[in-house]
């Protein structure tokens, strides 16, 4: 049987297929091809598509290009969601390459944030590891690190290094066996439903009685609807990293081994469709 | 009698099971068919960059 290790390895190596195409209104001087690539899943849009940017700035003026963002069938893509966040969600019954528009005119204030630089990413990153590390020590153990040790992480993410960025991750991943988890688990659930971006709420990874808490206990406590069935038939999917883990998987487990690199649980509850 | 909730090493390994089963149907869906695309982070030597 197949080490939990490997389970880092799998989530870290997950790709997502993609064609960038230009947006149909943009100004360019020639036709534009679209541009196809492997985005990680654990990374993050505006921290791996220099090439594409590269590739649609040839075929267009300089005075017609402003800060790229990224739609797909209509929705502004945030770059601050890992990637592979932004697929289950939005895109996870569509075929594959995952068709995105690329947009430099008209930037989306009200939907996006922006993202000038790779340090504003390095930032956002590091802030999430951060929270994530107050939930589950007390934010004891990144406090602890050296600046290089919180460089090590973001060198790690930014250059796809699995061994380098763990060497130091695995510090975040430990907790005292006489307490059998984190403190609390960080986790976000999304809904494409809701009006509310996500919901995080503190939820401890061990019972009162010190059993393990499930999946099923999480849904039932912070999203109720996602396992509710009407007529005996399931309404939501519950995916992480493109999976559908059983129910009664304990979360601290989840935590442990399908968090992504900047420490949270990305939950999508995603509705099925009865077409 | 008290009911235990705690988890048996058979319902351990289903859980375990399927997710490692999941995780490699989602590579033969989302990546096999596609290796020929170019990747997007390129796998050059790792180097700490540091000030001087």
């Amino acid at each position: 049987m197949a080490d939990d290790k490997d389970v880092l390895r799998d989530v870290w190596f997950g790709r997502i297929p993609t064609c960038f195409t230009l947006y149909q209104e943009e100004v360019t001087e020639r036709e534009a091809d679209p541009y196809y690539l492997l985005l990680p899943r654990v990374s993050y849009l505006t921290l791996v598509t220099d090439k594409v940017k590269k590739h649609f700035q040839k075929v267009m003026k300089p005075e017609d290009i402003g800060e790229m963002w990224f739609e797909y069938e209509g929705t502004p893509l945030k770059w601050h969601y890992p990637i592979g966040l932004l697929f289950d969600l939005h895109a996870s019954h569509t075929a594959l390459p995952w068709s995105i528009t690329v947009h430099f005119k008209d930037f989306p204030e009200k939907d996006l944030l922006h993202c000038p630089s790779n340090s504003v990413i390095e930032a956002h990153f590091m802030s999430s590891i951060k929270e994530a590390d107050a939930l589950k020590h007390k934010g004891q153990v990144i406090n602890e690190m050296q600046k290089k040790d919180h460089k090590q992480l973001w060198m790690g993410l930014q250059n796809d290094k699995f061994d380098q960025f763990w060497a130091i991750n695995r510090k975040l991943m430990e907790y005292p066996a006489e307490e059998g988890g984190f403190r609390y688990i960080p986790f976000r659930i999304y809904q494409t439903v809701s009006e509310r971006p996500f919901i995080q709420k503190l939820f401890r990874p061990i019972t009162a009685e010190g059993q393990p808490h499930t999946l099923i206990d999480l849904l039932k406590e912070v999203s109720p609807f996602a396992v509710s069935q009407g007529g005996g038939e399931k309404k939501y999917q519950v995916v992480i990293h493109g999976i559908e883990p059983m129910l009664e998987t304990p979360v601290q487990w989840l935590s442990e081994h399908l968090s992504y690199p900047d420490n949270f649980l990305h939950i999508s509850v995603i509705p099925i469709s009865t077409d | 009698q008290s009911m235990s909730l705690s988890i048996t090493p058979a319902q351990t390994a289903v859980w375990r099971k399927q997710i490692f089963e999941q995780l490699s149907e989602r590579t033969k869906r989302e990546v096999d068919s596609f290796r020929h695309y170019e990747q997007a982070v390129e796998q050059s030597v790792w180097v700490k960059k540091g000030n001087m």
